[in-house]
């Protein structure tokens, strides 16, 4: 990385430095798995997530006002990223959040196709991408699938949504398609190998993550084939037909060739849930993410560990106290977690 | 006595009446053979009733820690968006059939358990904590519409069995018993008359 770009990237690290002292200390958790739902929603309410409970606090109560205000925290956070950061980094930023974009899009798609009220829909909706708050409202009140895809007709998301024609999960499909080769074609253009390598490792764990439960459920080979990813770092499209040509036993076996083989064997064996392999194969992207951000400290990367350590703690949060108010067993809570 | 008040005795009634009791004979045979059938098939449907019983409640424990897991995981806020891409509710259709003369229903259920890619939401931004959340779901449902079938012949078989068993009784303890009696009543009533009679012709002869 040149020297123009490090300093181009010293700013917003900094901030991103400054935002990441804030969250909350990883041994914290194991502390929270021993506290109750009120202590936890106290220590909440006395943190950075205060505001946040206090603006909801009138709309939401309990666990539910505990998830909105987590949620509204993200989105906020992910906001002032967008805002704070310039050129490249506001570029690359903008990209890896489309995510939240597309999230959006899709809840509101979902929520017209069911029927479902304005408010029900809005409680769905997570401003953290490009697509603003004011935006979305404007969406939510269109009445029908085909009138919100007409009024996305100006954005980027339109040729993915364009062919609808009454099938949501193929337009669902076709917009998380989209997402995957944007980011890959905005890392390309800014020609950061490192965080090229990282989104396709993510591709191989997305496109793992599809082949596991295709497979599992024994769908066909060409149904699987027009959801992979192309563009993943291991699994090439050679690899990827292959693959999804194979039995299921099969398939599993067949993965010893790939590294990512190591962070699933242990638990290869029983494969009646594919809930643990799934946590394992995102905690692996997760990982990846905070050790390849250390190797370039003023780049992208550890603005993009800090996006997931965000995520993380969000996550980890709400799995505590979802998790106790559901009274899963502590083990399967602690299993979810990322510490 | 109410039964031998209403009774004409003659033979032309005594004749109704053998033909009446035989028949309530019979009716109380046919009858006791029902409830004993009724009886059989309930227990066979009772093992039935208690095993989907117990497989619903599995279901359930089954399909709510899945539902817990992906709430906690995902988010509430996630899952409801993914259930608002619900493509088509369950169809259950209505039927019925006959188990020894006791009308039972017979549900068909569709579209309860769908395929992976058909369950209305995108696959790739998707996880499988949804997928096996829904398919628990899925499977309880079906077997809360066996058990509905299963649990609502018991409670039919039942009725009937309460019905018929009414009836055995009344034939055995109340019809046939007074039948019989005002046959009694007759017979008695036809000698006495014929002795009467004997009697009557004696003393015109003497």
């Amino acid at each position: 990385m040149g020297v123009s770009n490090a300093v181009k990237y010293a700013y917003i690290v900094a901030r991103v430095r400054a935002m990441k002292s804030k969250l909350i200390p990883r041994e914290m958790y194991p502390k929270f798995l021993n506290m109750d739902i009120p202590e936890i929603i106290r220590f909440i309410e006395e943190s950075e997530y205060k505001n946040d409970v206090d603006e909801l606090s009138k709309k939401y109560k309990g666990t539910d006002l505990f998830e909105h205000s987590l949620s509204r925290n993200l989105a906020l956070t992910y906001r002032k990223l967008i805002e704070v950061s310039q050129n490249e980094a506001n570029f690359l930023i903008t990209e890896y959040l489309r995510s939240w974009d597309i999230w959006n899009i899709k809840t509101i798609l979902r929520g017209k196709f069911s029927g479902a009220s304005e408010e029900e829909i809005l409680e769905g909706v997570v401003s953290a991408g490009q697509l603003r708050y004011r935006d979305l409202t404007e969406l939510v009140k269109i009445d029908t699938v085909e009138g919100v895809i007409a009024a996305l007709s100006g954005t980027p998301y339109y040729p993915a949504l364009e062919g609808y024609k009454g099938d949501l999960a193929e337009i669902e499909n076709a917009l998380d398609k989209w997402y995957y080769s944007k980011r890959i074609a905005a890392a390309t253009e800014t020609g950061n190998k490192l965080f090229l390598k990282f989104l396709r490792t993510e591709i191989d764990l997305k496109n793992l993550n599809i082949l596991f439960r295709m497979k599992k459920a024994g769908m066909e080979r060409d149904d699987i084939a027009k959801l992979l990813i192309p563009g993943g770092l291991e699994l090439k499209e050679a690899d990827l037909n292959r693959l999804a040509s194979l039995p299921f036993p099969e398939f599993v076996r067949a993965l010893e060739e790939y590294s990512y083989w190591s962070t699933i064997a242990d638990i290869s064996n029983d494969l009646t849930s594919l809930i643990q392999i799934e946590t394992r194969l995102e905690k692996h992207a997760l990982v990846y993410a905070s050790q390849i951000s250390h190797y370039y400290p003023l780049s992208i990367l550890p603005i993009l560990d800090y996006i997931l350590s965000k995520k993380i703690e969000v996550d980890n949060l709400r799995i505590i106290v979802r998790g106790k108010e559901t009274k899963l067993p502590e083990e399967i809570i602690k299993s979810h977690l990322v510490m | 006595m109410a039964v031998k008040d209403n009774i004409k005795p003659t033979r032309s009634e005594l004749i109704e009446l053998k033909k009446k009791i035989k028949l309530s004979q019979s009716g109380h045979k046919l009858l006791k053979m029902k409830r004993d059938g009724l009886i059989l098939e309930l227990f066979a449907i009772l093992e039935k009733a208690k095993d989907i019983r117990a497989e619903v409640e599995k279901q359930f424990a089954l399909a709510s820690q899945k539902l817990a897991i992906a709430k906690s995981v995902e988010g509430v806020i996630v899952v409801k968006s993914i259930a608002f891409a619900l493509k088509d509710t369950p169809k259950l259709e209505l039927e019925s059939k006959n188990v020894m003369g006791v009308v039972v229903p017979k549900i068909e259920a569709s579209s309860v358990h769908k395929k992976l890619d058909e369950h209305g939401y995108g696959i790739i931004g998707t996880t499988s904590r949804i997928d096996e959340a829904v398919d628990a779901y899925e499977i309880l449902v079906e077997k809360i519409i066996l058990a509905a079938e299963i649990e609502t012949t018991m409670k039919k078989l039942l009725e009937d069995i309460e019905k018929t068993k009414r009836r055995v009784n009344a034939l055995e303890f109340k019809v046939i018993p007074e039948l019989s009696e005002a046959k009694d009543f007759i017979v008695l009533r036809l000698e006495e008359m014929e002795r009467e009679n004997t009697f009557r012709l004696k003393r015109i002869k003497g």
